[in-house]
């Protein structure tokens, strides 16, 4: 299709009518500020050519000029095929369509209203449009792919139909005749087993294999159980049969066992019989010794006790000679004690005298201290009375000395100074007028009034101010005068300095600073000196007062008259206290040793006196205890002999008592050995055999139990009919499994074919898409250099990225700058155009692109355009048409002096 | 004396290979068991000897035995039974159902040891486990009886290709143990062992009613007549099996071929009593696909069962005119793709996917056009 020319009227801002036209075949620009309407021409032109003239709603509705009540209005005139048309429509108020083919020179009616929307379509080859809607990118045919509207250059999917004529246009047969129909089918069935991602479906729609997967499952399950029923069954018969071996083993075994119990018993019986018997033969036995140790035993206690009756008596004489030799002895050892006793208290009374000895001692230590401590309190009290003298005299002649303080001194030398200074202004304020007279000369001054003889060859100066006059006899008056004023004030200062100084100096009887400073250092010594008294007086007081110090000396005097008033020889004798000492310490130890000695002696005599009387009472009761032994004795003595009979006849019962015990040992003895020859205690093999019986007998009904219990359950088990189900369960898994491998084979099936005729279509449509992206690539180059690589298309032709020969996989449109991006899908736009312009020359409408490209590349993109114009019509709408002025065989429209 | 032999009812049997008609061939198998009575009666039999297996396990539905009980008692003589390896006697087994005991006229040997009859004496070995290498024969000793003597024992006679080990017996058993007749059970088809004087003294009843495809000679009872001991007896095989299960295999390498099989299946009568297996290997020609599909559908609603196996057919590799009719195109590719691997894959299974996605596309196909 080649654009003629395109007329518009009431559409949204072109409320005029407006015509561009004629276009040039190859390139063209359209080229108008913003909000002009270059955007509303490309839209009316595509409604003019897709929309059926009574389409309505909100979309068309906005066409309007804002606030008017306008038809929207357009013409455009086209080429087809090499035949020339024009449409005119008007939408919604009076809509209407109208179709013209140029015939013998002029336009001809085609078709009207609806038919002319339908002509229309078949012309340029368009595809429906949804009824009263407007017509969608998808709807435009092959344009969709040749026009960019404005902000929409990138190429995401593209419409069937238009693949389609792509794909027929590339010369490629993808899926063959009814190919599409087919492929509905393929993938309708497809759908009922897999997802589009080839998962089987699951949910509503799940393939019918995952219910007869699930229904396996459960079989499966089932059959388990089933097998494990039939399993017990066949399990519970191995323990029934079990349970009756066990049983019978356990039944023979018992009876076995009750044969040996038979016998053992009736051995058990005699060995009980035998035992019974020795037992009774021991107790004879053991009666006939009894009665011989009991014969024996007698004899004995007569012999011993008869023997211990002749022992008493001797003792019992003897004890009473030793009672009376004690009782003599005791009354001499309790005298003796009694004498010891006085001795001791006598010597005890010694002690007293140590008392008075010691308070002497003491008295003596006393009165040597005392003197010692009264003489140094004398020496420190005469001390301190010396110091107290020479503080006085100190004070006294610091209070006789009137020393200026340093301050004084420095304001004297400070005056002085200033006196000094005074002076030596006054002095030279002064006029001085000296005098050499040659002879000897009077001369009188007038102020002061004052004459002096002055010798020859002498000077004489006389000074004074203002002026000074002298009268010199024999020669006159001479006056000297000078400057007034100065001398005068010096003279005060000096006066005034005089005065100060005199203050300062009154005091001390001179102005000499050295003398002062003198009489200061002095001052000093004497301040001095007292200090020390004061510290050395303080000294001695000890933080005692002068006061305190002589009534302590006191006290002391009068401690030692005491003492000397009881001592006298003290007096003239000091006592020596270490001598006191020693006495007192030598009689202490005479005394105390005489002491001791006293209570030894008595402790010994009171010893004695003790023990012989223990021994007295020991005597006297063994003498009781003999006696009372004595008598006991022949008590029992009494008692043992009472049956009148002699020893002789004892010993022979004695005799006879020993041969009865020999005959019943010599029969038990025979019983013992009859009862040895059964080996063994029967008795107890009778227990452990009864033991071993009961056990058999218990096992017996244990196993009986067990075999009731088993044929209980068995029964149970039985009546189940266990195989009888597992063989339904898996009749029922086998049905299932011939049913899942049927629609498994099935469903494979289905994906081998659908993988297979998709992999066909992929290498089909790598197979001729290689001319497209190959002539794209080359133009990529062109403008953006090798950098990118090869260019990669969809199997439905729209970009799916680059390849660049560095990078190891393809890269992603994404990834790309957007300025490459927008290159990318016009190149693909106009390799896509090229192809579809090798039987007819195709038109291509780009709407305010390539925004993002730079300068450099947009001269290499304008270079494409120029060759592209060979097979294609390029429409370009702009408004930087100084971007596109580089073409230089393009036909520019400036919309904007058209309006 | 005349008496039926017959053995390996297995009443109770799964049948896998059947699907959802295991129930009814269950069913059939009792209602053989009738018609085995009825023979009995129908020849003239004094006795009936089952020779094992009447049961295909000891846990089978209680339900059963008292039914195959109830059929046997109503049969005028004596039956007697040993129980086999399906249904040997171990506690909990069939035999110890009540109806064992109800049937006077039933009785189940319990103990290898000789039973005299009025007629003949008894040699039964029943068996007491499942697996055993003992010869269950091996306690008998006819030789100086008067009488027919006549056994009934079940296991696998020795030099039976593919025989199981266990409980083997002789194949001159009947000769060397001085017995007129051996009535054997264990396999399920019909099987004679004649001796060298050409008397037939041993011989397998085979199973009333046949159990599976591919069985030989099932479905049978043998009628014996003995004149006196000594004499050899006389065999007549009765059929009693109602039901035909029958394989047709085929290998078709001509386009039509498959004709001759639905004319086949046509024939096979009474088709309630039919299951049917249909083997096809070879060349599917697209013509035949139609065929194939009539066969399915004769499968599925003309017989008691039927099931379909082509998983040895493949496309044929050339002749697929409906390929070529196919506008050159990714279709056309993949249907040459997949019509090469239908026929040149070495994995069996691929073959079959492959030859099914093939089928599908062929639908397909057929469907877009319509």
């Amino acid at each position: 299709m080649i654009l003629h020319s395109l007329r518009v009227a009431n559409w949204r801002s072109l409320l005029n009518p407006v015509e561009l036209g004629p276009f040039s075949d190859r390139l063209n620009v359209i080229h108008a500020p913003n909000g002009t309407g270059k955007s509303s021409l490309f839209e009316a032109m595509r409604r003019a050519l897709f929309d059926a003239h009574h389409v309505s709603g909100e979309e068309i509705e906005a066409v309007r000029p804002w606030g008017r009540s306008l038809a929207p209005q357009v013409q455009v005139e086209f080429i087809q095929s090499g035949v020339r048309y024009r449409v005119e429509k008007t939408f919604l108020d009076g809509a209407s369509a109208h179709l013209f083919r140029f015939e013998e020179g002029k336009f001809q009616p085609l078709a009207d209203s609806r038919n002319a929307d339908s002509k229309l379509r078949e012309i340029i080859a368009a595809s429906d449009a949804p009824g009263r809607g407007l017509s969608k990118h998808e709807h435009w045919g092959l344009s969709e792919v040749l026009w960019a509207p404005q902000g929409a250059l990138h190429l995401d999917s593209l419409s069937s139909s238009v693949t389609e004529n792509l794909r027929a246009a590339l010369g490629v047969q993808l899926t063959g005749e009814s190919g599409s129909r087919l492929e509905e089918l393929l993938e309708e069935r497809y759908q009922t087993y897999f997802t589009k991602g080839g998962k089987p479906r699951t949910g509503k729609q799940a393939a019918p294999i995952l219910a007869l997967e699930s229904e396996h499952d459960a079989a499966v399950a089932e059959r388990q159980q089933r097998l494990e029923h039939q399993q017990r069954f066949e399990e519970t018969s191995r323990a029934v049969e079990d349970a009756r071996q066990k049983r019978g083993q356990a039944r023979v075994e018992a009876d076995a066992l009750r044969d040996a119990v038979a016998q053992t018993s009736k051995q058990a019986e005699t060995y009980l019989l035998l035992q019974s018997e020795l037992e009774q033969k021991r107790l004879t036995e053991q009666g006939a010794k009894e009665r011989f140790d009991a014969i024996g035993k007698s004899l004995e206690l007569i012999g011993n006790t008869r023997e211990e009756i002749t022992g008493l008596e001797v003792k019992i004489r003897s004890s009473e000679t030793l009672v009376t030799d004690l009782a003599t002895e005791v009354k001499n050892t309790a005298n003796a004690a009694e004498e010891a006793r006085r001795k001791r208290d006598e010597s005890r009374r010694q002690r007293s005298s140590l008392v008075q000895s010691t308070a002497e001692v003491e008295d003596a230590q006393a009165f040597v201290d005392d003197n010692k401590a009264h003489q140094a309190l004398a020496a420190r009290i005469e001390k301190l009375r010396r110091f107290e003298t020479d503080l006085k005299q100190g004070k006294e002649r610091r209070t006789a000395l009137v020393a200026p303080d340093d301050k004084t001194i420095r304001e004297v030398r400070k005056n002085l100074t200033a006196l000094e200074k005074a002076q030596a202004a006054l002095r030279a304020s002064l006029i001085h007028l000296t005098v050499k007279p040659d002879k000897k000369t009077k001369i009188h001054q007038r102020s002061p009034n004052e004459s002096q003889t002055v010798a020859a060859g002498k000077a004489a100066t006389f000074s004074g101010s203002p002026e000074v006059t002298i009268e010199i006899e024999g020669f006159g008056t001479i006056q000297a005068s000078g400057p007034e004023g100065d001398a005068e004030a010096n003279a005060e200062a000096l006066r005034e300095a005089e005065s100060k100084l005199t203050k300062l100096t009154q005091p001390y009887g001179t102005q000499d600073p050295d003398r002062l400073q003198l009489l200061r250092e002095q001052a000093d010594e004497l301040d001095r000196n007292i200090k020390q008294l004061e510290e050395q007086s303080s000294e001695v007081l000890d933080e005692d007062s002068a006061d305190e110090l002589n009534q302590q000396s006191a006290e002391l005097l009068a401690r030692i008259r005491e003492r000397l008033g009881r001592f006298p020889t003290w007096e003239k004798q000091p006592p020596t206290v270490s001598d006191l000492k020693s006495a007192l310490e030598k009689q202490r130890k005479t005394i105390e040793a005489t002491i001791e000695t006293a209570e030894d002696e008595y402790d010994k005599a009171q010893s004695a006196a003790q023990a012989v009387e223990k021994r007295h009472g020991k005597a006297d009761g063994e003498l009781k205890n003999a006696r009372l032994n004595l008598e006991a004795a022949q008590g029992r003595m009494k008692d043992l002999t009472k049956d009148g009979q002699s020893d002789a006849a004892r010993a022979n019962a004695r005799q006879e008592a020993l041969m009865a015990w020999e005959a019943a040992k010599t029969r038990a003895k025979e019983c013992e050995t009859k009862l040895n020859e059964i080996p063994g205690d029967p008795q107890k093999d009778l227990q452990k055999l009864g033991r071993q019986l009961k056990a058999l007998e218990e096992a017996e009904t244990q196993a009986r139990d067990e075999e009731n219990q088993a044929e209980g359950r068995l029964q149970t088990l039985a009546a189940e009919g266990a195989y009888s189900k597992l063989a339904a369960c898996e009749e029922t898994l086998a049905d299932l499994k011939s049913r899942i491998q049927r629609e498994r084979l099935r469903m494979d099936a289905t994906k081998l074919l659908y993988d297979t005729v998709t992999s066909c279509k992929a290498a089909i449509v790598a197979a001729v898409a290689a001319p497209v992206e190959r002539t794209a690539t080359h133009m990529l180059s062109r403008i953006a250099g090798p950098r990118l690589g090869t260019v990669r298309l969809t199997e439905n032709f729209v970009p799916a990225g680059v390849r660049p020969e560095i990078a190891p996989e393809p890269v992603e449109l994404t990834n790309l700058s957007g300025g490459e991006q927008e290159q990318l899908f016009l190149i693909i736009r106009l390799a896509l155009g090229q192809v579809l312009a090798k039987e007819e020359r195709q038109l291509v409408v780009l709407d305010d692109v390539l925004n993002a490209t730079d300068t450099g590349r947009l001269a290499r993109v304008l270079n494409l355009f120029e060759e592209c114009a060979d097979r294609l019509q390029i429409v370009i709408l702009t408004c930087h048409p100084e971007r596109y002025r580089g073409l230089e065989a393009a036909t520019f429209f400036n919309l904007q002096e058209r309006l | 004396m005349k008496f039926l032999h017959t053995s390996d009812w297995q009443i109770g049997m799964k049948a896998e290979s059947v699907g959802r008609m295991a129930e009814r061939v269950r069913e059939e198998r009792l209602e053989a068991a009738k018609r085995v009575v009825h023979a009995a009666r129908d020849n003239g039999a004094e006795m009936i000897f089952l020779s094992g297996d009447v049961f295909e396990d000891n846990a089978v539905d209680r339900l059963l035995v008292r039914k195959v009980g109830e059929i046997l008692r109503a049969f005028p003589g004596p039956v007697y039974i040993i129980p086999g390896n399906h249904d040997p006697l171990v506690p909990g087994s069939v035999w110890e159902h009540s109806v064992w005991k109800d049937a006077a006229n039933i009785t189940v040997f319990s103990k290898s040891e000789p039973v005299e009859l009025d007629q003949c004496i008894l040699f039964p070995c029943p068996l007491h486990e499942k697996y055993s290498t003992k010869t269950p024969t091996a306690w008998i000793d006819a030789r100086d009886v008067t009488k027919p003597a006549i056994g009934l024992a079940h296991g696998n006679v020795e030099g039976i290709p593919n025989g199981e080990p266990d409980y083997p017996i002789p194949r001159d058993a009947a000769n060397r143990l001085g017995l007129d007749y051996l009535a054997l059970g264990h396999w399920h088809s019909f099987a004679r062992y004649d001796a060298d004087d050409g008397a037939c003294r041993m011989a397998y009843a085979g199973t009333h009613e046949t159990t599976k495809f591919g069985e030989r000679d099932s479905g049978n009872v043998v009628v014996v007549e003995i004149a006196h001991h000594g004499t050899p007896p006389k065999l007549t095989p009765v059929k009693t099996g109602r039901l035909d299960w029958r394989t047709v295999e085929r290998t078709v390498d001509q386009p039509q071929s498959l004709e001759a099989v639905i004319q086949e299946l046509g024939k096979l009568d009474p088709p309630d009593a039919t299951l049917v297996r249909v083997i096809i290997g070879g060349v599917l020609f697209p013509e035949d696909r139609h065929s194939l599909v009539r066969i399915e559908e004769l499968l599925a609603s003309r017989f008691l069962f039927g099931s379909l196996d082509t998983s040895a057919l493949i496309p044929a590799p050339d002749g697929e005119g409906w390929i070529e009719s196919l506008a050159s195109g990714s279709f056309r590719d993949a249907a040459v793709k997949l019509r090469s691997q239908a026929a040149q894959s070495a994995n069996p299974e691929e073959r079959a996917v492959a030859t099914q996605a093939l089928l599908q596309l062929f639908e397909l196909y057929e469907r877009s056009r319509a």
